[in-house]
């Protein structure tokens, strides 16, 4: 559908209640609820990588620091800011939502997958350029630069597992919003589930934390 | 105030005749009960009743349990025979590795909380269905494809690692199938969170005006405690398994001291989503202790608040004590006393549920029913296998028993004893709920009896034996250890008749069983409101609760 299409609004919003509840009120309480715990445990599991990384840094500090050397920290930073920008893209999107600008909606959408996208290709370079220094230890056929620290391959591998999960999380982050700003692009969505974008702001912001957190433990604070 | 911010509405729509215990009519066969609403394979496998899909893990689970029992009929056998000549030790350490893995991971954790929590909690709180009934169903499906492939790999390839994967004997030594079976784990773990995110919001927001926290009956106060362990435990044994997956595949290093990792971190965090997960396992059984015991005492449950309070306890101090299982793993001093007095402070809630469920049932008018038995049956291993557990945790004990068949009866009591024989008194309790039939009651009396002195006659003399110092994990021994594993083995042909016989009769039941009004027991609590079996959205009309719970009338008052 392209995109002058979609009616600037402000159309009508509701939430089309579902067979379990009573109230719209009770759904959306229960939605976002839902939500809350879901993320509760998310963090819960990337705590288990933050303290695996604690932990080795404690135990290893003279290896860890020149590995925490390697990580680009300008690209570290860079895409904090670009995440920082993306949630308040969607912060957007949620509140034209709840006024029915339709075609807001959508574009702040859209703007917000294009900012999660750059992150990513950003990402994507920031391995590359680690697999050029010879930083990735697990690839057994590729000498490995910190050789001679072998505890330093403890702190890249956890990095690398981290930054992957994050990305996994983000990437499905994308390929959501993409697909839900195509449907609110369609008429009566926002009539029958508005609630769902603000559940998936509530995902999308924390994605953002996860990496707030990342980024201090893995490359302000070992550096 | 009910969940969605109304004030409670002061009519009261529950017919006194309903309220009052008295069997109420049957419904069984009538076009809207659950069972009948629809008849296609379709409408079981793709149902969002919340009912249903109780009964799906029901079988499901019951499925799981017979394999890890027949894996622990051949570890039986293998014992009785001191040189362990009967099977090879490569084939005895699958063996016990397929019986722990089944046991806990896809039949103890997922049992109450998913057939009776699904089936139950929506209608003791006067509610239609869960919160999301569609995530329901997806965590069956996880759960199936988790545990089932899992099973495969277990039994067609065989992992030798036993239950706890231990690193770095699964990440390095172990040359058998260790990574399709952490997966499989680590699949079954994320539908144990969305069960219990599901519970926790139906909890908070599905229930009936009236319905406040304090009226709701104890297995909805367990339900949630476990809901809360499974959403905070459960992500860092997903996280734990998968950084063993990462290891074993790609050697990265974390667990492996030669790479300068830690092995010790392993059991830190395994331990810290395990420790919880026995309370997984035992708090549902004493949410169904807790509504059988009143029942067939006829009489209020004594402190109510208590209990409800000490679930919630269990639920919190059960986060701090896993230091407990590393005493001799080189954990310092400081932590080491430190963990033993908090595993102390874990046994102070557990016996004030104990010493509730005894208050309740002194002076009550008591029937002997099987939940009943079963429950009884219950209290008292309980308390046997809390007790050892306080052994445990006495630095200088454990020093001698670490490792031991102690070790293993300790646990064994709790989980054998309490939560399944929990499990069959639930089953036995609501049995007429979930299907409209009654069982008949003396071959129920007959199992329990079999249950429980099968039980002792397995478990007990592992006691001694551990404490003598057989090791777990062997099966060589010295032949003066002979007697008492023929003993245990002997034990446990007796204990595996408690459990056959409740599946025949069970099943004869279906069909042949006598039809179940609605209140069998004259219970109190919503459940028994409603018909049995229920119609496919719980009630006929929304109730509004306005009495407490279990107000079992004084026994003065009765006479
Ligand atoms: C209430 C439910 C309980 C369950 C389901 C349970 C279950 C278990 C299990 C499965 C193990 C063995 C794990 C393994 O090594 O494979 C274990 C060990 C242990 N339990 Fe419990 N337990 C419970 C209560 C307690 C209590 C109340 C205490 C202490 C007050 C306790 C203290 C211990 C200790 C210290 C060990 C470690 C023993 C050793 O390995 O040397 N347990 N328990
Ligand atoms: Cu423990």
């Amino acid at each position: 559908m392209s995109a002058s299409a979609i009616p600037a609004g402000p159309v009508q919003i509701g939430v089309e209640i579902e067979e379990q509840f009573h109230t719209e009120k009770q759904q959306r309480h229960a939605a976002k609820l839902g939500m809350w715990i879901w993320l509760a445990t998310e963090l819960l599991l990337f705590a288990g990588l933050f303290l695996v990384a604690l932990i080795i840094r404690v135990q290893h500090p003279d290896a860890v620091t020149p590995a925490a050397r390697h990580l680009k920290f300008a690209i570290g930073a860079t895409n904090t800011a670009v995440l920082i920008l993306s949630s308040l893209s969607m912060s957007g999107a949620i509140e034209m939502s709840r006024m029915g600008w339709q075609r807001g909606t959508v574009r702040c959408m859209q703007v917000t997958a294009a900012l999660g996208t750059i992150f990513l290709l950003l990402k994507g370079f920031e391995y590359y350029k680690d697999f050029d220094e010879h930083m990735m230890p697990f690839l057994a056929w590729r000498p490995y630069e910190l050789a001679h620290l072998p505890a330093s391959a403890l702190f890249v591998d956890d990095y690398y597992v981290a930054t992957g999960l994050h990305g996994l999380h983000l990437t499905t982050g994308v390929a959501i919003v993409l697909v839900m700003a195509w449907q609110v692009g369609r008429p009566g969505y926002l009539a029958r589930h508005q609630n769902r974008i603000e559940v998936l702001g509530l995902y999308w912001h924390f994605i953002d934390l996860i990496w707030m957190i990342v980024f201090p433990v893995l490359y302000l604070l070992n550096r | 105030m009910s969940p969605d911010g109304t004030a409670t509405p002061p009519r009261q729509n529950l017919p006194a005749t309903l309220r009052d215990p008295r069997p109420g009519r049957t419904t069984l066969g009538r076009p809207d009960d659950y069972l009948h609403a629809e008849h296609t394979l379709r409408s079981w496998l793709w149902t969002i009743d919340h009912k249903r899909i109780g009964i799906l893990y029901l079988l499901s689970i019951t499925f799981f349990f017979v394999f890890g029992a027949i894996a622990a009929g051949l570890i039986r056998l293998s014992l009785v025979v001191p040189d362990g000549q009967i099977f090879t030790n490569d084939t005895y350490n699958k063996l016990f590795t397929l019986h722990g893995v089944i046991m806990v991971w896809f039949f103890l954790i997922p049992s109450i909380p998913t057939t009776f929590g699904n089936f139950l909690l929506p209608i003791m709180i006067g509610a239609k269905e869960v919160a999301f009934p569609r995530l329901n169903r997806t965590s069956w499906y996880i759960f199936m494809a988790g545990a089932l492939f899992t099973m495969a790999d277990l039994v067609i390839g065989g992992v030798d690692t036993g239950w706890t994967f231990y690193a770095p004997f699964s990440t390095t030594f172990s040359n058998t199938y260790v990574l399709p079976a952490l997966a499989g784990v680590i699949v079954v773990g994320f539908s144990s969170i969305l069960t219990g995110l599901n519970f926790v919001v139906t909890v908070h927001t599905m229930r009936a005006p009236g319905m406040t926290w304090f009226r709701m009956p104890i297995f909805v106060w367990t339900m949630y405690a476990v809901s809360l362990i499974f959403l905070l435990a459960t992500p860092v044994l997903t996280i734990t398994l998968m950084l063993l997956v990462m290891e074993r595949a790609f050697h990265i290093g974390v667990f492996d001291p030669a790479l300068g990792g830690d092995p010790v971190l392993f059991e830190h965090m395994f331990w810290f989503y395990s420790h919880p997960a026995v309370y997984i396992m035992v708090l549902p059984g004493m949410g169904v202790i807790s509504e059988i015991v009143p029942a067939f005492a006829q009489k209020k449950l004594f402190g109510y608040r208590f209990v409800a309070y000490a679930s919630l306890g269990l639920a919190s101090v059960t986060f701090l004590v896993w230091g407990h299982h590393m005493f001799v793993n080189g954990e310092s001093e400081t932590a080491a006393v430190a963990f033993s007095v908090l595993s102390f402070a874990v046994a102070v809630p557990s016996a004030v549920k104990v010493y509730n469920w005894t208050a309740t049932i002194y002076k009550g008018s008591i029937k002997l029913d099987t939940p009943m038995l079963y429950a009884m049956a219950y209290i008292g291993l309980f308390v046997i296998g809390g007790l050892t557990g306080l052994f445990l945790a006495t630095l200088s004990i454990d020093e001698h028993v670490h490792d031991t068949y102690f070790v293993v009866a300790h646990f064994h009591y709790i989980m054998v004893g309490g939560t399944a024989l929990a499990f069959l008194g639930g089953l036995h309790y609501w049995w007429p709920k979930f299907t409209g039939r009654m069982y008949p009651e003396a071959w129920g009396r007959v199992s329990a009896f079999l249950g429980f002195i099968g039980f002792n006659a397995t478990f007990f003399p592992q006691f001694l034996l551990g404490y003598m110092g057989m090791p777990r994990r062997y099966h060589n021994y010295p032949p003066e250890f002979q007697l008492l594993n023929v003993a245990s083995s002997m034990g446990s042909l007796l204990l595996a008749l408690g459990y056959l016989f409740p599946m025949i009769y069970l099943v004869w039941s279906l069909r042949y069983g006598k039809r179940a009004s609605a209140n069998p027991w004259l219970a109190k609590g919503l459940e028994w409101t409603t018909s049995s079996p229920p119609p496919a959205h719980n009630f006929d009309e929304q109730p509004v609760v306005d009495f407490e719970p279990y107000d079992y009338r004084d026994r003065e008052a009765r006479v």
